[in-house]
């Protein structure tokens, strides 16, 4: 039986990309979690200057990993561990929100950091459906992408983690957001505010909060009309 | 007719901006499209009409430069014969900054984190600015 090397395309909100090699997951990308990059750099496994440097490299490898790995910065276990930490949280991001339909893409450019070896999609799925039962079981499970959290006034966080996802919440922001903004896994923050808001350290915030409108009575964007004085 | 002081003035009939109208569309585009973060409605004059922004956003400072930065797109379409503007977009490490035209009098920005999923904007930015130009045009 043939198996499928391509691009599976999820359309929605947050969406992503499952790339498939030989029928195995080997990435995938979703605006709803930070990718392998994100994850390296704010980890501090790799410098940005020395990602800039290996992508230049790479084009003519065609393999970012070998760069990175060639520059002595980084081993490729390190590499393929957060590869494969980034597809398991991709595939949860794609999950846990909207999806439209599915479609199978060719026209899409490969992986910038494929696991070099895939994970089948049954395993994928299930260890997915694994995080999302856990996720509803907490004590209080939320939508990584719909609900926006704000910091409870005069509560002292217990740890470093705790502190930074405080300094975030600023009621604008999700856990998908605040993921991003501390360049860290979403299924692990998610489930960190989830801790947080059961704790009492955040609270959902209200809409006024979340979409704050201000405008400064512009009555019109037309020209004014020549003005008639009749003397 | 109004008369002030001896003198007759016209009073323009300018109905007030629907900014409750702008307000929802604004709103519906940061929660479908995953990555935006601040949103801005502005005359290509770069004055802000209405700002969906966090506290470190200056919604002037947006403004003007996304209006700026229109103009000089909308030339460099012209002159360079790449047909009709649809979008220009600033890459950065940290993030993106999306400005569209609505019609000749106004631009929409919208800035996104570093994830921002910029196939999806465009996508659902396009019946968002067909709404926008007719709230501002009634």
């Amino acid at each position: 039986m043939e198996r499928v090397t391509g691009v599976l395309r999820v359309v929605g909100n947050a969406g992503g990309l499952f790339h498939l090699r030989d029928g195995a997951v080997v990435a995938v990308d979703s605006p709803g979690s930070p990718g392998a990059d994100t994850l390296l750099i704010s980890s501090g496994i790799i410098e940005e200057k020395d990602w800039a440097a290996a992508l230049v490299e790479s084009v003519e490898t065609r393999s970012l990993q070998t760069a990175l790995v060639a520059r002595g910065v980084v081993t490729a276990t390190a590499v393929q561990d957060v590869a494969t930490a980034a597809m398991q949280d991709g595939a949860f991001a794609v999950a846990a929100g909207e999806i439209e339909r599915c479609c199978v893409d060719e026209s899409v450019d490969p992986p910038l950091l494929p696991a070099t070896t895939g994970v089948e999609p049954d395993l994928l799925l299930a260890e997915t459906t694994h995080r999302l039962d856990a996720l509803a079981t907490l004590p209080f499970p939320l939508s990584p992408y719909r609900d926006r959290v704000v910091a409870v006034c005069g509560t002292e966080p217990a740890t470093v983690e705790q502190r930074q996802i405080i300094e975030l919440a600023t009621g604008r922001r999700n856990a998908r957001d605040i993921a991003f903004a501390l360049g860290r896994g979403l299924h692990a923050v998610t489930v960190e505010i989830s801790r947080m808001l059961g704790d009492g350290l955040l609270e959902i915030a209200e809409p006024t909060t979340s979409f704050s409108f201000s405008h400064w009575g512009l009555t019109s964007l037309h020209p004014r009309a020549p003005r008639e004085v009749e003397c | 007719m109004l008369v002030l002081s001896g003198s007759t003035f016209p009073i323009q009939e300018w109905s007030e901006l629907n900014y409750d109208a702008l307000g929802a569309e604004l709103k519906k585009l940061r929660e479908n499209v995953a990555g935006v973060t601040d949103t801005v409605i502005a005359a290509t004059d770069g004055i802000p009409i209405l700002a969906d922004v966090a506290k470190n956003v200056d919604p002037a400072h947006i403004s003007a430069l996304a209006a700026s930065g229109l103009g000089i797109a909308r030339q460099t379409t012209e002159v360079v014969g790449l047909g009709t503007l649809g979008q220009t977009v600033v890459f950065g490490s940290e993030g993106y900054m999306a400005v569209y035209a609505i019609g000749r009098l106004s631009l929409m920005v919208v800035l996104g984190d570093k994830g921002l999923n910029l196939g999806r904007l465009l996508h659902e930015s396009r019946p968002v600015i067909e709404r926008l130009g007719a709230i501002l045009a009634a």
